[in-house]
């Protein structure tokens, strides 16, 4: 679980008005308390257990999903789908250009080498391809908007 | 190196693209136009020529050699190999507009688009899309932009100027190849439109400020030095030049 994750975690609920979160996975455990007016206590602790160092490195990969989990507010296991990540900062856009179709939309099936969108960093369009077939399960980012290095952008369902 | 002349195509970038998606393209693969339908500029604007009197063409470039973060220096490299070649032409005032656009006595004559293909987080190809004003001298409602002839009074052989063109292509992106990243940086930034000269900005609010153009970050940002030697970076999005 990345510093990135954990912070959209404690927006999360932040948002959510729960005064007080535990969330444990396999070896990370997190407590997210939001404080009263008089001070904002958000705090957490990741343990890594000295004798799995290796797990560590298994959990960014199932802990993606898990936090877009509480957003669709289902309790549908998304540990099965593939994020595809952003490798580069930039401006991201579902289309050629503004006149065209878009790449794809959420249900459609890919498959290895097609074009998913464009992400544009300082007038270069880097269009990104595919690395795996499947269905489009969810678009997580808005047309012509900014994303972030390692940003999730899609999750596929390559079943 | 395989060139493909065709005598009109919509756009060269999206047939060069097309072209590689269908079959494995060699270094250096050229498509060149004397007359596109629908030419194509920064995401949907258009680019508009007449019959026969500029240059028009995409190359295609095995670009898997450049990291991922240091994608920018595709487009140094590409601004750089047009205006050298155009130096030897003897086309005066010659400056980068950051980031990508071409400029001779402060006019645009040429333009870029560069479209990558991304897999595995890695650059596979580049598609290099340069148009040229080369021979025409009417310009419609673009008073910022010219042409070789405009700016010379003289007539281009668009096949010369190609060939000027690719072999200044192929020499820098060996010296990008190598690895001497930061001799293609300072020449860039030697080339820069105002650099070192006091200019007015804009923000993305709509305010004006103003500093000076210093140079690019490893990332393609704009380096501006604002009031008490601050020297600060912005984005595309986040400033627009005055002039």
């Amino acid at each position: 679980m990345d510093i990135k994750e954990i912070q959209n975690l404690i927006k999360f609920v932040a948002k959510s008005g729960a005064s007080e979160v535990k969330l444990e996975m396999d070896d990370i455990k997190i407590t997210i308390k939001t404080g009263g007016e008089e001070r904002d206590t958000t705090t957490f602790v990741q343990q890594i257990p000295m004798s799995a160092p290796v797990a560590q490195t298994v959990a960014p990969a199932a802990s993606a999903p898990t936090t877009a989990a509480p957003a669709s507010a289902t309790s549908e296991d998304n540990s099965k789908f593939i994020t595809i990540k952003s490798p580069i900062i930039g401006t991201f856009y579902r289309k050629p250009s503004p006149d065209k179709p878009v790449f794809v939309e959420v249900g459609k099936s890919i498959k290895e080498g097609d074009v998913l969108c464009v992400i544009e960093a300082m007038k270069l369009f880097n269009e990104i391809e595919s690395e795996v077939s499947g269905k489009i399960v969810k678009i997580l980012v808005d047309d012509s908007s900014p994303v972030e290095y390692d940003q999730p952008l899609f999750l596929v369902d390559p079943s | 190196m395989r060139i493909i002349k065709l005598n009109a195509i919509d756009s060269t970038n999206s047939f060069l693209r097309q072209m590689s998606a269908e079959e494995a393209v060699k270094d250096y693969t050229v498509v060149v136009t004397n007359y596109q339908t629908n030419g194509r500029g920064q995401m949907g604007t258009h680019w508009n020529s007449e019959d026969s009197k500029n240059l028009m063409f995409s190359v295609f470039k095995d670009v898997s050699f450049v990291n991922i973060d240091q994608h920018f220096y595709i487009s140094i490299t590409v601004a750089l190999s047009i205006l050298k070649a155009l130096q030897e032409f003897n086309i005066k005032k010659l400056k980068i507009k950051w980031p990508n656009d071409i400029l001779s006595e402060n006019k645009k004559i040429a333009g870029i688009l560069i479209e990558n293909v991304i897999k595995q987080n890695q650059l596979q190809g580049s598609i290099i899309g340069v148009g040229l004003n080369v021979n025409q001298t009417e310009f419609e409602n673009l008073p910022n932009a010219s042409s070789l002839k405009l700016l010379s009074g003289e007539h281009f052989n668009l096949d010369e100027l190609l060939q000027v063109i690719l072999k200044h292509l192929k020499m820098n992106f060996e010296i990008l190849k190598s690895g001497n990243f930061q001799a293609l940086k300072a020449d860039y930034e030697e080339l820069l439109f105002r650099k070192n000269k006091p200019s007015t900005f804009k923000n993305a609010e709509g305010h004006l400020f103003s500093g000076f153009i210093i140079g690019v970050s490893n990332s393609g940002c704009l380096k501006v030095q604002l009031e008490d030697q601050i020297i600060k970076e912005f984005d595309l999005k986040s400033i627009s030049l005055l002039y």
